[in-house]
């Protein structure tokens, strides 16, 4: 009955979902919206086990003062402070998310700093992954090296100083060859999600209620 | 299973009982009446004539095309203002402005996108036109029964070519479903990442330290997660059996409970509930990049021996993989996120490239029923491709013989925007 | 191990130490490298460009904190763009995150310290003059000025809240979002970021959905671009552009090919584009944020190269293309 159910629900909704792209009717569209109205309930729901799952985990670690358990109170504290500073706090007293408050302050010059480093790394390890990874080994990695450098200089305005043709080969690489490589890939993709839908739909792929499905 | 088939017209009964609230009653077409004048026209400027009123085709019966004849006399004319109002309503207040049309514009429109004028199946409406002057002063024209009531259809005709081509492909997914049923033998081209996975999961229990599975960053509704969740299934069942310490960290909360119940599922099925730790799936943030720096501390703290990054991956793919590479570990990755897969490639052993993530699945399992759609995959990429080759051929032919064939290929498969 | 194989070896974090410098240098001295216009952001600037007062854009900020220093630049030429041409525009943010990425633009084009900013009129500021009727921008800003208001020196021109920008922000399940803005936007958002009731904005009474919108730009980190297209485009035929990281733009030619969308730009390139064409055009006085990043970009991508090279060197010259594969590739 655990499987029966989800399974049946899963089936009879993703037939229905088929079926109502071709019917335009009202009918249709009234079980559609019914659908989609649905989406943000469960999500909502979903958040609080969420952060339920957070909480419990963190409060486990400093109760049992496991390693790093200081870390805990860094994840707990703004997990519940930032919502209490925007929706709680007294705005006489700076709270509220219109500037100026304690909120904005703090997601303008904590979040958004710590964010924007996160993704900054990225250029860092580039160059080094790039450093360590692009080995003109054969001739098809000769070729995938050679155009990461002219796609590179292309993009930048050095490239056009070194010549009109950088640029020009640069967009060139990716406007052809790279579409028609990414679209080969979205095709495979494709069939492989119609594939995969099919056999949840169809209760063939049952691992995503748990186990491996027996 | 197949009892329970028994039960699926009634649960469509049930999900369908609240759309059954707006059935419609009968679209009855009513006859036009007589027109009737509202107020002599001013001399000044002309003012258009009749309206006609049709039902727009594949929409929800909330559409009418209306049209209306231009005055013979267009001097002076700014725009039209068209007034519509149910049938049989009385009073000014009854009309409501539901387009103006400028007056280089072609008299035509279609009624019911405004919100806040909708039109109803079924109601039949009253048209009348004003001819306006710069300064808004209008002169209306006669009143015209639409003559007709919306109403929705039950199937939407331009969608004829997505249904034959979705029919197609699906047809041949069944096929090489039933074949494979059937005890059909079916060659599975090797994937060497996906055959490293026992290999990595025993290194990680040799060493005693965990193993790392992440996802991927996107909802539910993604396919890369959904197939990312069942090799979750088949991978924690061998980490239950070696107990070995699995760490789960999800930014979807709705992941992240699917992914509990199948840890917690595979534990069970693999005979070990009691080595099920619940702390090991849990929900990190919401948050990309806070995500990130989660997952990276994890990795540099707990130096997992195994990591996988099997889903949806967007910037933060090489933030990940860079790091898990720094800790040492093993690391398979394999997502369906095209610009991500150089990242993978150049920092992970091993990379499942686009639908190889959808295919590993069947291939840990070998179940005839999954080989067969992946044979079905196959046999749909064969038709593309065989496509793809014709067309390149007639696109060859209209350069060398200036013809047009390939746009008539074109006109044959692509269908317009669809409403 | 010779000085080859040190050389690949080498302590990664000499590598950080360089791309470091690189991208700290230029800012302080800047070369101002030209940047040329491709047709992808050409075609975003020249529908831009086309539209008028009569017109509606939705911006919808689509990027988290990490990504704006790509996606930010784009987001706020575009905005001063249809500023400059009394463009109304609509502010979306599909995450809450990206929210306050949407509030950020606006403070910055909105601050008097940005060169050439727009000075703001909240809501209730104008509600007499609203309530009187005048909501046409040319009668507005000269019932406005009349009042006693004088634009502030250095600024472009005056801005309405509800006239010409209603910051919409976010709303959950944003896909959805999307569909319902397709029949209307006054059910999506009854009110806006600042608790104004929309319905009440001139701005939203002309354009009720999507289907009365001109374009939507999507300035994205995610694959949340792709929404727009399924949802709007493909549903009711709406003009999508696309801004995109620069890593996530290969990705987006086949939409580009297709004629899904308009145009595109990608990453910090396509903005300082964006920004070139706003300068040359006298739109903005001058160039922005991107352009300046652009030659951080230029030596960043310049040191990757020359290692790439350094690290191919030491691979044949130390012999070591002979031996067992080093780790990297599939």
């Amino acid at each position: 009955m655990k499987r029966t159910v989800p399974l049946m629900i899963v089936m009879v909704g993703g037939i229905l979902m088929i079926l109502q792209y071709f019917i335009p009717h009202q009918i249709s569209q009234t079980v559609f919206a019914y659908y989609t109205d649905w989406t943000p309930i469960i999500v909502a729901f979903a958040l609080v086990l969420g952060v339920g799952s957070l909480t419990r985990i963190h409060s486990h670690k400093i109760r049992r003062k496991a390693k790093n358990w200081q870390y805990s109170y860094a994840v707990l504290i703004p997990l519940f402070g930032m919502p209490v500073l925007a929706h709680i706090w007294p705005v006489s007293l700076s709270g509220g998310m219109e500037s100026p408050s304690i909120f904005h302050f703090t997601f303008m010059h904590v979040q958004v700093s710590i964010q924007a480093t996160m993704f900054s790394l990225l250029a860092f390890y580039i160059a080094s992954a790039a450093f360590r990874a692009f080995r003109a080994k054969s001739a098809l990695a000769t070729v995938l090296l050679l155009s990461a450098v002219v796609v590179m200089l292309g993009q930048v305005p050095i490239g056009e100083l070194l010549g009109r043709w950088l640029p020009e080969t640069g967009l060139w690489i990716l406007r052809y060859p790279n579409l028609a490589a990414k679209r080969a890939i979205m095709l495979g993709v494709g069939f492989g999600m119609l594939a995969t839908n099919l056999k949840i739909i169809f209760g063939v792929e049952r691992n995503w209620l748990g186990g491996t499905g027996k | 299973m197949r009892k329970n088939w028994i039960g699926i017209p009634a649960l469509m009964i049930l999900l369908l009982l609240p759309s059954l609230s707006v059935a419609q009653g009968d679209d009855e077409i009513l006859t036009p009446v007589a027109e009737e004048q509202l107020e002599e026209p001013d001399p000044g400027l002309d003012v258009p004539g009749a309206v006609t009123v049709q039902d727009k085709d594949n929409d929800a019966g909330d559409n009418l095309l209306v049209s209306f004849e231009l005055p013979a006399n267009t001097e002076g004319i700014f725009a039209y203002n068209v007034y519509r109002r149910v049938a049989g309503e009385l009073g000014e207040e009854a009309w409501n402005l539901v387009e103006v049309i400028p007056a280089e514009e072609l008299p035509e429109f279609i009624d019911g996108y405004d919100p806040e004028y909708p039109i109803s199946t079924g109601v039949l409406y009253e048209y009348r036109v004003a001819s306006t002057t710069v300064d808004g002063e209008e002169f209306f024209g006669p009143i015209f029964e639409a003559g007709i009531v919306s109403k929705g259809e039950i199937y939407h005709t331009g969608k004829t070519k997505v249904l034959i081509a979705g029919g197609l492909f699906i047809f041949l997914i069944f096929y090489y479903f039933g074949k494979a049923q059937r005890g059909a033998k079916m060659y599975l081209r090797p994937i060497a990442g996906i055959e490293a996975i026992d290999e990595a999961i025993g290194r990680a229990t040799e060493m005693g330290k965990p193993v790392l599975y992440v996802p991927g960053l996107s909802g539910i509704a993604d396919v890369a997660t959904i197939a990312s969740l069942t090799i979750l299934g088949r991978v924690a069942k061998k980490i239950a059996l070696y107990q070995t310490p699995l760490i789960v960290p999800n930014r979807d909360p709705i992941v992240f409970t699917v992914a509990e119940e199948v840890v917690k599922q595979a534990y069970l099925e693999a005979g070990r509930p009691d080595a099920y730790d619940p702390d090991s799936v849990f929900f990190l943030t919401t948050s990309q990049f806070a995500f990130v720096a989660g997952v990276n501390g994890m990795m540099m703290r707990e130096k997992p021996a195994t990591n996988f990054y099997l889903g949806m991956f967007w910037a933060e793919s090489l933030l990940l993989a860079e790091t898990g590479s720094l800790s040492g570990a093993i690391q398979i990755a394999g997502t369906d996120a095209v610009t991500q897969l150089p990242f993978f490639i150049t920092t992970c052993d091993y990379t499942l490239i686009g639908e190889e993530l959808y295919a590993a699945s069947a291939y840990l399992g070998r179940e005839p029923k999954q080989i067969g759609a992946l044979k079905g995959q196959d046999a749909c990429k064969a038709i593309i491709m065989s496509f793809i080759t014709v067309a390149l051929i007639f696109g060859i032919i209209d350069v060398v013989a200036n013809t047009h064939i390939l746009d008539w290929l074109r006109d044959l498969v692509t269908t317009p925007i669809i409403e | 191990m010779n000085i080859w194989g040190k050389m690949l070896n080498i302590d990664r974090r000499w590598i950080f130490l360089g791309i470091g410098v690189v991208s700290i240098v230029p800012f302080f001295i800047n070369f101002g490298m030209p940047v040329r216009t491709t047709r992808e952001v050409e075609s975003i600037y020249e529908y831009v460009d086309e539209l008028g007062s009569d017109n509606a854009i939705f911006i919808s900020f689509d990027f988290a904190p990490g990504t704006q220093a790509e996606n930010m630049p784009m987001s706020v030429a575009v905005m001063r763009h249809a500023f400059y041409n009394d463009v109304p525009v609509f502010m979306t943010a599909n995450y809450p995150l990206h929210h306050g990425m949407m509030l950020a633009a606006m403070d910055y084009v909105f601050n008097p310290t940005t060169e050439g900013f727009y000075e703001d009129v909240d809501f209730e500021d104008w509600r007499e003059l609203r309530e009187a009727g005048v909501t046409a921008k040319d009668e507005l800003v000269e019932a406005w000025e009349n009042q006693g208001n004088q634009l502030p020196d250095g600024a472009t021109g005056w801005v309405f809240e509800g006239r010409d920008y209603a910051a919409l922000g976010y709303a959950p399940v944003f896909s959805l979002v999307i569909l319902g803005l397709t029949v209307s936007i006054e059910t999506q958002y009854p009110v806006d970021a600042h608790g104004n009731s929309t319905g009440e904005m001139p701005m939203l009474q002309e354009h009720k959905s999507l289907r009365e919108v001109d374009l939507a730009l999507t300035s994205s980190g995610s694959g949340a671009c792709v929404w727009w297209v399924t949802f709007a485009r493909e549903k009711i035929g709406l003009p999508i552009a696309f801004g995109l990281t620069a890593v996530m733009a290969t990705d987006y030619f086949p939409y580009l090919q297709s004629g899904q969308v308009i145009g595109q730009m990608g990453g910090l390139r396509g903005a300082a584009e964006y920004e070139v064409l706003l300068a040359e055009n006298g739109i903005t006085p001058s160039t922005d944020k991107a352009f300046v990043g652009m030659d951080v970009q230029s030596a960043a991508h310049l040191l990757i190269i020359l290692l790439i090279v350094m690290g191919n060197i030491a691979f044949f010259a130390g012999g070591f293309h002979k031996k067992t594969l080093l780790k990297g590739g599939r």
